[in-house]
């Protein structure tokens, strides 16, 4: 990245590869598994749709929306699939700036709950720059680090890295948004690692963010920050403010038991209780409603998605490629681990969206932008060794 | 692309092993994620369903009716009306509202938002148990505290039963009334059912037969939501059985006739204390029973405010206070009863020993003065106790000792409760001789047994005791246990339990002693001792008091209580006291009295004229101006 330079490539591999070829190289699995995600996120929508009490096609319901989001996601996955992917090296810096300065604007004139400021408003529509942001940074990231192949090894590469990291997390940290502020030291470390950047300075760093947390408790950390790590660490405490949703979240857990309760059933018991259950707690509701079996297939399909991904990271011969894969994968599954011990009550309370399930625009956006490189990255390689 | 993919460099060696552990990172995840699903959905699913359960229903107690008090003659002196409360769950009030909905709260019922704060702090029960804030509020009001529920979080408007005492203070040391209960009765008694913002007798009869008026509280499961509000009777686990009823031994005619009686009585002496009883005698059964200055009990029941409250309790007459139970004083000369019978029934003197009285006694240098100052001559039982001789009893307390004085006034139930159904009921004193190195270390000495012989000096007693002391005297010897509840009703009108006299001892005093007595109690209103009682024409027996308490005024002389207590035949017309028919006994005490003449006296007498209908009056009023000039004894 220290040159920017334009690289039309291998542009013509496409056509000039047969359509056999290419459809070989596309990865079905990947697209299969993403799909039924979304469709289980689709489902959740219209569960939720019918328990707010809307019809569930009505104007503005949560499924009305899904299906918008679902719809755009789509042909931003395909766009992004079709798109060759190593522009975005060519592009890393501008798509750099372009982010920090959303995260500005975010901050600039941004709406949030209780003076915070999380999403910009764009018409009726709200969207959250800090979740296209862990995506961008995937991007620059697999550019910057992929141009230091050979050099991964050195001190400097680990440096530079966090020194692009550190910008967009702050801006993120200033909404304050502990949960994406959190998936990007994840996807920055998941990147470092699956570089094969020296583990020696990989742990030294690590030794030095865990001294750091004591000056972000506090200089950092806001008091309801705080206020749910505490109630996660002591949940006796009080079981009426942080605590109360992790108490609640497990109940109606449990209330599912190995088949759950049904599609809609599940309000009767949750009665209200149970706060924002269409988003971050989402997971909850399907846990419920589909049982254990239910969050089993969830679990089986993240875990096949990740393997999908990291194969096409393994096969890639471009670093950029390796790299972004890495990135993507981490990025899911901290995701998915945060969110969903969050709902079992094995982690903090932290606002971070459950991939494809979370009713979100932007972070089903980022993930069509991730998984649409992939397919971008498995349809532009030349097969080495398999 | 100038980057080489086969050249070889470290990171890249390295990435097969990266690529392994993330692998192997993702499915320790994914492992530790479905284990811990596992147990929450398969091995604690059902308790966590349970749980959700328990939280989106409550079971809600459902007050039973509280059961009803009538008179002896069928008359309803409780009625339950429903009003509207407000009360307060503190655990759905978000602790940094509290204050916000104390002052909106307290503008909208006009009480002070401290008040409401200090209430809802010193709540028994936990967080999840409503507290009341207001009792009896307007129905206005009620709708607009419901109308805002939306900016006043975990208030409630409820329906509610509570007493009304439609006579008010005629009847509140008796029934007593209902309020909320504290902290420590709750502690004791929510095994038993009891809510934390549960409404309990207080005092009264309400207090004694509390678990007979309370019932059983039913219980019922109600669907609740997140905001703690409840909506729907979803079952009835249990249906609330009415409490039972009360049939009072008061008849409230006659509570009222001893109320008028001494109400003028006190008005014309200008007293600020006084006590009527009526009692049967033959059964122990009280009448009228009553304790002035009296309260409104309705405002307990309604919920009495802080400033009310502390008014009673700072009043000097202590309005609270049933003087006819819970307070003691010095009986005077009416305890003559206990040396007179004793002197006789221990053979001491006999209905005729003669026994000469004098203007003074002379002991260890001290003179004991006759009331009169001057005596009256050689006397026996009916003269001494007629005339209310004080040298009289001093020579007979004297010839008993404090021993067999305390031996007798024990027997007449002083000194001990008499086991009324009210509570606080005080015991009084009967100085004896290890009572008195008990409390004073020394033994009693002489003067003193001649003071406790005439009911001065240590002796106390309340006024229940002494009726039931002239009770006992009246009906032959037997002492009862004063009552106030003839039966127990069910709510299906069946009765559960009826009350029989209750027997407490049978005096070890001769028939012919008990007549001797009866008789010289009739030469108290014959030899004029108590002026124009005997002109009346209900036949009376009896014997006034005045006893001296306090400290002297300037002119030497001391304030004194006054005393009458008496009883009439079965045929109150006819004058036969050699019998022990007596159905009606009673008395009067006049607090403080200072008048010229016996204020008891006087207000018994009033009674007989309202209780009997006698168209005469024959009350003294002369006597009843203030001035320490005359002692009847």
């Amino acid at each position: 990245m220290r040159v920017m330079r334009a690289e039309p490539g291998r542009f013509a591999d496409m056509t000039t590869r047969s359509v056999g070829r290419v459809g070989r190289a596309y990865d079905l699995q990947l697209t299969v598994y993403a799909a039924l995600l979304a469709a289980f996120g689709i489902v959740m929508a219209y569960t939720n749709s019918v328990e707010a009490g809307t019809a569930a096609l009505a104007n503005g319901s949560i499924l009305q929306r899904a299906l918008m989001w679902t719809g755009i996601a789509m042909v931003v996955f395909i766009a992004m699939t079709a798109f060759d992917y190593r522009w975005f090296k060519t592009l890393a810096w501008p798509i750099y700036f372009v982010n920090v300065g959303l995260l500005v604007l975010t901050l600039a004139i941004g709406d949030g709950v209780g003076g915070s400021a999380r999403w910009v408003s764009i018409g009726p529509i709200q969207f959250q720059f800090s979740e296209l942001a862990k995506i961008l940074m995937i991007i620059v990231l697999a550019t910057y680090l992929g141009n230091r192949e050979g050099r991964l090894d050195s001190l400097g590469s680990i440096l530079g890295a966090c020194l692009l990291m550190i910008p967009p997390w702050g801006l993120v940290m200033m909404q304050p948004d502990l949960g994406t502020s959190l998936v990007l030291l994840s996807i920055l470390a998941g990147m470092l690692f699956m570089s094969g950047a020296s583990l020696r300075w990989l742990l030294a760093m690590a030794l030095g963010v865990c001294l750091a947390i004591p000056v972000a408790w506090q200089f950092v950390l806001r008091d309801y920050q705080k206020d749910r790590i505490l109630s996660f660490l002591n949940p006796a405490v009080d079981t009426q403010g942080a605590g109360w949703q992790v108490h609640q979240a497990q109940m109606t857990v449990g209330s599912g038991g190995p088949l759950g309760v049904g599609l809609t059933n599940g309000a009767a018991t949750r009665g209200g209780f149970l706060p924002v259950q269409e988003s971050d707690f989402v997971f909850a509701v399907l846990a419920q409603e589909l049982g254990f079996l239910g969050a089993l297939v969830v679990f089986i399909l993240f875990m096949a998605l990740l393997w999908r991904i990291l194969s096409c990271a393994w096969r890639s011969r471009d670093p950029f490629g390796t790299l972004f894969g890495a990135g993507l994968a981490s990025m899911i599954l901290i995701q998915v681990f945060v969110n969903i011990g969050m709902v079992i009550g094995i982690l903090p309370v932290t606002g971070i969206p459950l991939p494809f399930i979370t009713h979100g625009g932007a972070s089903l956006i980022s993930l069509a932008i991730g998984l649409g490189v992939i397919q971008s990255i498995n349809l532009r390689q030349h097969r080495a060794v398999w | 692309m100038s980057d080489s993919h086969f050249t070889p460099n470290r990171e890249r060696d390295r990435r097969p092993i990266r690529f392994l552990v993330f692998g192997l990172i993702t499915v320790l995840v994914f492992g530790l994620l479905t284990t811990r699903l596992a147990y929450l959905q398969i091995n604690s699913g059902p308790q966590l369903a349970a749980k959700a359960e328990a939280q989106r229903t409550a079971q809600v107690a459902l007050p039973a009716p509280r059961g009803l008090i009538y008179d002896r003659k069928g008359r309803l002196l409780v009625q339950n009306v429903a009003t509207w409360a407000v009360k307060v769950t503190p655990a759905d009030l978000p602790y940094s509202d509290r204050d916000a909905v104390a002052h909106r709260l307290a503008s909208m019922l006009g009480m002070d938002a401290s008040e409401i704060l200090t209430t809802l702090d010193s709540a028994p029960g936990s967080r999840f148990d409503p507290v009341r804030i207001a009792q009896d509020v307007p129905q206005e009001t009620a709708r607009l505290v419901a109308e805002s529920s939306d900016a006043l979080p975990g208030v409630e408007v409820v329906v509610e039963t509570r007493r009304e005492y439609p006579d008010g203070p005629l009847l509140a040391h008796i029934l007593g009334y209902t309020g909320p209960i504290d902290e420590g009765t709750y502690t004791r008694l929510r095994s038993q059912g009891y809510l934390a913002d549960d409404l309990i007798g207080k005092t009264g009869v309400e207090s004694t037969f509390e678990s007979e008026l309370r019932g059983t509280y039913g219980l019922e499961l109600v669907a609740k939501d997140a905001t703690g509000k409840s909506g729907d009777v979803l079952s009835n686990v249990q249906d609330a059985v009415p409490g039972a009823s009360l049939t009072l031994t008061i008849d409230r005619t006659i509570q009222r006739e001893a109320t008028q009686a001494l109400k003028w009585g006190m008005k014309a002496a200008g007293l600020k204390r006084g006590v009527f009883i009526v009692m049967n005698p033959q059964t122990g059964e009280v009448l009228a029973l009553v304790s002035l200055p009296s309260y409104d009990n309705n405002l307990f029941a309604r919920g009495i405010s802080n400033k009310a409250f502390a008014k009673l309790l700072n009043d000097k007459n202590k309005p609270l206070t049933n003087h006819a139970v819970q307070a003691h004083y010095p009986p005077g000369s009416t305890y003559k009863l206990v040396a007179g019978t004793g002197g006789l029934q221990d053979k001491k003197i006999t209905p005729s020993t003669l026994i000469r009285t004098r203007p003074y006694l002379k002991l260890a240098g001290a003179k004991f003065w006759d009331w009169n100052r001057r005596g009256f001559g050689m006397c026996n039982i009916n003269c001494g106790f007629g005339n209310s001789s004080d040298t009289f009893f001093y020579q007979v307390a004297g010839m008993l000792g404090a021993d067999r004085l305390a031996y007798w006034g024990h027997m007449f139930g002083f000194g001990q409760r008499t086991g009324i159904d009210l509570p606080g009921e005080a015991a009084g004193i009967v100085p004896s001789n290890q009572w008195k190195v008990d409390t004073f270390g020394q033994p009693m000495f002489g003067g003193e047994v001649y003071q406790s012989g005439i009911g001065q000096g240590y002796d106390v007693v309340t006024p229940i005791q002494l009726i039931d002391a002239y009770a006992a005297l009246a009906n032959g010897g037997k002492l009862f246990r004063p009552q106030l509840v003839r039966e127990v009703v069910g709510p299906d009108g069946k009765v559960i339990k009826q009350f029989k006299p209750d027997l407490i001892r049978k005096l070890p005093v001769s028939q012919s002693t008990l007549r001797t007595m009866r008789l010289a109690a009739r030469a108290t209103v014959t030899l004029r001792h108590t002026y124009n009682l005997v002109d009346m024409p209900v036949k009376v027996a009896g014997k006034s008091g005045t006893a001296e308490f306090g400290t002297r005024d300037a002119k030497g002389r001391l304030p004194f209580h006054s005393w009458f207590v008496g009883f009439v035949p079965k045929n109150p017309y006819k004058a036969d006291f050699t019998k022990t028919d007596s159905p009606l006994v009673f008395l009067a005490f006049a607090y403080d009295s200072r008048t010229i003449g016996n204020a008891g006296t006087e207000i018994a007498k009033a009674f007989i004229q309202l209780h009997f209908h006698i168209k005469k009056d024959y009350l003294n009023r002369d006597l009843l101006k203030r001035g320490n000039h005359y002692q009847s004894n």
